[in-house]
């Protein structure tokens, strides 16, 4: 399936639908394609259903209406073992785990590893090297529960590189994180996708970091409120109809 | 000290007592292998829950028993288990359907078992029904063919649990993860929670009804509070069971008015409180 840019798309909804039952719709009409490579900021008010359209694009929830298809396909244990996801941290139940930092990440190649109950030396590789480059090969032996908010989020990001992602999903992911810690972890995420040329879906509330490290922006509020390049995302004019209030947005410098 | 040693080493040469621990022995693994998976899936009143479960089936088989003569020789804790492997389902179904907190569903069965055997018994006039060996274990009345069905059960829950090692720890881990990567975690929350009830069904003789959810959550919550690692907790959590069970085995010997499930409990609590004051001592420096 080739996109609207002309590359291979990854992600590719088509008029998606999500009801809740007691008829709540979270999701309504949503029609998107994400081509192979891109980095997606995904933004919207709290309830506009972003975990919502996550979980659909990672077979968690069903659409009620309409369909996905990931790599061309329709979604499958297959396809999935292609993305690595990034739970919002202190809400994942991992955070806590009784694990050091090398066993956490190492779960991450449960999927990828041999059917045996035990863990190969192309497993421990892929941790070694997805510790390297998360830079944080000397919290190995420490408890994750132990572990800053910042180094926390760096370890679930190793733990989702170790399959060898071709898509990466960032769900809130610098919640409960400092400011120099988030500027550090962006800057991992810029590499990512520049570097290994990984899809990047990051949902987030800022909207200054959005516009700075995303080429393009999905902004939704149940329904699609734009689908398109950051440069030509125009706050002032999207926002107050999506966020459903007066919205104006403040710019210092080049970024909102 | 020295009629307290000969005292024990008279009663260890007595069959019952070698029977008593080697139950006691098989039945602390049982538990403490599934502790940890049980306590990090916050599980931990589920035993409670299908103990109770099994009091009904157990007074179901007894009734059936007692009412027709042709079912007089069923065995009624294999009902007891039939209702055990019925509810671990059914309990996992409702935590799963949403439509429960996990807590209230485990109460609903708690209170269906719980109510089902009153009421059984009291309808059937079952006076021969031993309701305190249920409630507070008989470990000392452990069968020969009781220490082979729990040491067959023992073989299959670790062969279980290590075949499929790798999905149940990236299920209890993050579940929303484990589903994300294509794993089908429903499946291992059923599986645990069977696995759980054969463990309760196998633990009743040893601790009895009330005491059992102790034996399921105790060594595993122990070994997290001092484990470095989580093969540290998985390695530890049985030895932590076995120290319980042998420490409170020896008490109740050494005091003989001491039931052994209350013994063994309070052994286990005592470990637990002095984890968690190593692990707040180590803390400070």
């Amino acid at each position: 399936m080739i996109s609207k840019s002309g590359k291979e798309s990854v992600v590719e909804l088509n008029d998606v639908g999500v009801t809740y039952p007691g008829d709540i719709e979270a999701l309504q009409h949503i029609t998107l394609e994400i081509p192979k490579g891109d980095f997606v900021g995904l933004i919207g008010p709290n309830g506009a259903g972003k975990s919502t359209l996550l979980n659909v694009i990672l077979g968690i929830i069903k659409p009620t209406t309409g369909y996905v298809r990931l790599f061309g396909e329709p979604i499958s244990p297959k396809n999935l073992r292609k993305i690595g996801y990034v739970p919002q941290i202190p809400y994942s139940k991992g955070s806590n785990f009784p694990s050091t930092v090398h066993e956490a990440v190492l779960m991450g190649r449960i999927p990828y590893s041999s059917p045996f109950p035990w863990f190969g030396r192309e497993d421990h590789r892929k941790v070694e090297e997805a510790l390297k480059r998360l830079e944080i090969e000397d919290l190995r032996k420490r408890k994750i529960g132990e572990l800053s908010g910042g180094e926390t989020q760096r370890v679930f990001t190793a733990k989702a590189l170790v399959g060898d992602p071709q898509m990466l999903i960032f769900d809130e992911p610098t919640s409960g994180v400092d400011i120099e810690a988030k500027k550090e972890f962006y800057s991992i995420l810029e590499q990512l996708n520049s570097d290994l040329g990984i899809t990047t879906i990051l949902s987030i509330h800022d909207l200054a970091v959005v516009t700075q490290l995303a080429r393009t922006i999905i902004c939704i509020n149940r329904t699609l409120y734009f689908d398109g390049l950051a440069t030509r995302f125009d706050a002032n004019a999207i926002l107050p109809k999506a966020y459903n209030y007066p919205v104006e947005v403040i710019k210092h410098g080049d970024h909102p | 000290m020295e009629t307290i040693l000969s005292s024990i080493l008279t009663y260890l040469s007595a069959g019952f007592i070698q029977r008593a621990f080697i139950i006691g022995i098989i039945v602390a693994v049982l538990s403490s292998i599934l502790s940890v998976y049980i306590v990090l899936k916050r599980l931990s009143l589920i035993g409670d829950g299908l103990a109770h479960t099994a009091y009904g089936g157990i007074a179901i088989g007894l009734a059936i028993g007692g009412l027709e003569p042709r079912l007089a020789n069923v065995n009624p804790f294999l009902v007891g288990g039939a209702v055990v492997l019925l509810g671990s389902i059914m309990i996992t179904k409702a935590i799963r359907s949403a439509k429960f907190a996990g807590d209230a569903a485990v109460a609903v069965f708690l209170e269906l078992g719980l109510a089902t055997g009153i009421f059984v018994t009291s309808v059937t006039l079952n006076y021969g029904f031993d309701l305190n060996a249920l409630l507070f274990g008989s470990i000392l009345l452990v069968t020969w063919s009781q220490i082979y069905a729990a040491a067959f059960f023992l073989v299959l829950t670790a062969t279980v649990i290590f075949i499929f090692f790798k999905q149940l720890l990236y299920t209890i881990f993050d579940e929303v993860q484990a589903r994300a990567s294509g794993i089908v975690t429903w499946k291992f929350d059923y599986l645990l929670a069977v696995l759980a009830g054969i463990a309760v069904v196998v633990s009743i003789p040893i601790v009895g009804i009330l005491l059992i959810s102790a034996l399921l959550v105790l060594p595993g919550l122990t070994s997290m509070q001092i484990a470095r690692s989580f093969k540290q907790t998985i390695l530890m959590s049985p030895i932590f069971g076995l120290v319980s069970v042998v420490l409170g085995m020896f008490l109740s010997i050494i005091e003989p008015n001491a039931a052994p499930g209350g013994s063994i409990v309070l052994v286990g609590l005592a470990l637990l409180v002095a984890a968690m004051a190593a692990k707040r001592i180590k803390a400070l420096f």
